[in-house]
Order: C-alpha cells, then sequence, then structure tokens
C-alpha cells in the first residue's frame, strides 16, 4: 500500500488514511485528552507523514513511523501547554514579585468550559483516568506497547529512547497504573 | 531444583506469562512462588485491561480533511493537488 502511495496512487492514500485513522486518533487523543484537539493533530499527523511518502525508509515500518510522528505531535503539545500553564505566574523576565503579580493574566476573567459530555463518556472509566494519571513518557511507552502491540525495540525506535529506558517507563507505568486501580476500586 | 527456578520472575517475564508466552521451565516457579504468582494475577488483570480498550473513531469528514491538504507524487516527482 505504501508502495502505491509512493507511486502516487490516489486510492492508496485513501486507504492509508483508513488504516491508520482511528490507532493514531485514538494515541493522540488518549495523549490530550481533547478530542477537536486530537483530530487537529492527528490531521497534522496524516498531513505530514502523506506529503513525505517518497522519503519514507522501507526498511523502517510505516506503523512505527506514523506513530513516531503522532506521538511527538501530541508530546509537542503537552509541552507547549505546560509552558502556557507556567507563564501564568507572570513574566519570566519579571524582577520582583509585583512585577510578576502585575504581568500575570487574570485568571478571574476567564470561564471553564464545560466538561464535554462525549469526552467525559469516552474517557472517564477508571482505567481511562489511571492513564491519564501518568507522565506523558510513561502514557505514550504503555499505550504503544499494551494498546497497539508493539514490541519495547520498536517503540525505542519511535521514540528515540535507550531500549532499557523504555523497558523501565513501562515497568514503572504498570505499577503506577495498579496503585491507581486498586486505590479506586477501595 | 535449580537455581534458575529460585529466582523471582522479572518484569519482562511477567508479561511473557501473562501473554502465555514464558517458557514452561520459568512457570513452573509459578506453581512454588506465591508472591510471583500474585504479581504475575495482578499483572495479567491489567494488561487485560490496556487490551481491551477501545480504539475511538476521529469524525466522520477526517479522511477529506486529511487529503485535502495532501500533496499526491506523480511518477516524475512532481505533485497533484
Amino acid at each position: 500500500m505504501v508502495r502505491w502511495a509512493r507511486e502516487g496512487f490516489e486510492p492508496a492514500f485513501r486507504e492509508l488514511v483508513h488504516r491508520y485513522e482511528r490507532p493514531v486518533f485514538s494515541l493522540i487523543y488518549r495523549m490530550v485528552r481533547d478530542r477537536a484537539l486530537a483530530e487537529d493533530l492527528a490531521q497534522e499527523t496524516f498531513v505530514k507523514v502523506l506529503n513525505a511518502i517518497r522519503s519514507y525508509k522501507p526498511e523502517y515500518k510505516f506503523s512505527s513511523w506514523i506513530f513516531k510522528i503522532a506521538n511527538n505531535a501530541a508530546i509537542d503539545h503537552l509541552r507547549r501547554r505546560q509552558i502556557d500553564t507556567l507563564s501564568l505566574d507572570g513574566s519570566p523576565t519579571a524582577r520582583s514579585p509585583e512585577e510578576m503579580h502585575a504581568s500575570a493574566p487574570q485568571l478571574g476573567d476567564q470561564t471553564e468550559s464545560p466538561l464535554d459530555e462525549v469526552e467525559s463518556r469516552e474517557l472517564g472509566g477508571a482505567i481511562e483516568r489511571a492513564i491519564a494519571r501518568l507522565r506523558p513518557e510513561y502514557r505514550s511507552c504503555i499505550l504503544l506497547r499494551h494498546v497497539e502491540g508493539h514490541s519495547y525495540e520498536e517503540i525505542a525506535k519511535m521514540l528515540a529512547l535507550p531500549l532499557g529506558t523504555v523497558k523501565t517507563y513501562i515497568h514503572r507505568a504498570r505499577n503506577e497504573l495498579r496503585v491507581y486501580l486498586e486505590g479506586a476500586r477501595e | 531444583m535449580n537455581e534458575r527456578l529460585q529466582t523471582h520472575l522479572t518484569p519482562e517475564e511477567v508479561e511473557l506469562w501473562a501473554t502465555g508466552l514464558l517458557s514452561a521451565a520459568r512457570t513452573f516457579h509459578l506453581t512454588e512462588c506465591a508472591e510471583c504468582l500474585a504479581v504475575a494475577e495482578r499483572e495479567r488483570k491489567l494488561l487485560v485491561e490496556l487490551a481491551q480498550l477501545k480504539r475511538f473513531a476521529p469524525s466522520a469528514e477526517f479522511a477529506e480533511h486529511v487529503l485535502a491538504q495532501v500533496r499526491i507524487p506523480t511518477p516524475s516527482g512532481s505533485h497533484n493537488g
């Protein structure tokens, strides 16, 4: 299918989207926990991958390539969001607590949007909430390993991490999940 | 009993057991070690829960939105679309 896409066969592009849209969207959705945002990031992932299809190296699994880009998109977003959250404390160039306070956005001006019913239904179960509490790096690893079924070696390549680190992350993530779930059931 | 059988299962071996891929020799350890068996059972329960997580579908227009932004390469190397 990828070879046909590389040769410019339009139905092959459609088929690749069809095959991977659910797993890619699901990974991103579980990472960012926002349906609309996950859809944008998944779209961005497919556009990036399909527009670069000619540079795809067949010795690398296509699924590993697309999940790598999807995961990067989600992690980049989470990092940006963390920076935005930190900036609520005020300007990083402020030289005194007064300046910092004066430059901080007024949170009282913002109204919190109501919890989206669909997201709540989809991501509201105990296991989904436990996954959401994991660090993003652990979350990626556990989803790629135990939901998508990639090998440890594939995950190490996708995330550009040493194999030992991937094993450690997955082991710790499983321990944390068990603790959260046991706590939730008590 | 050899020394290997007395060693507790590693996290990777527990995962192999939970997915039915652990060697018979190492699986035997579970018949003798209640501690490892308890860990393995908890692990299997978690892995089953993870494996049963559903895949979510994006909106019905997702593929069209993607394809509208993709440049289909032509055999000569230029792009259409």
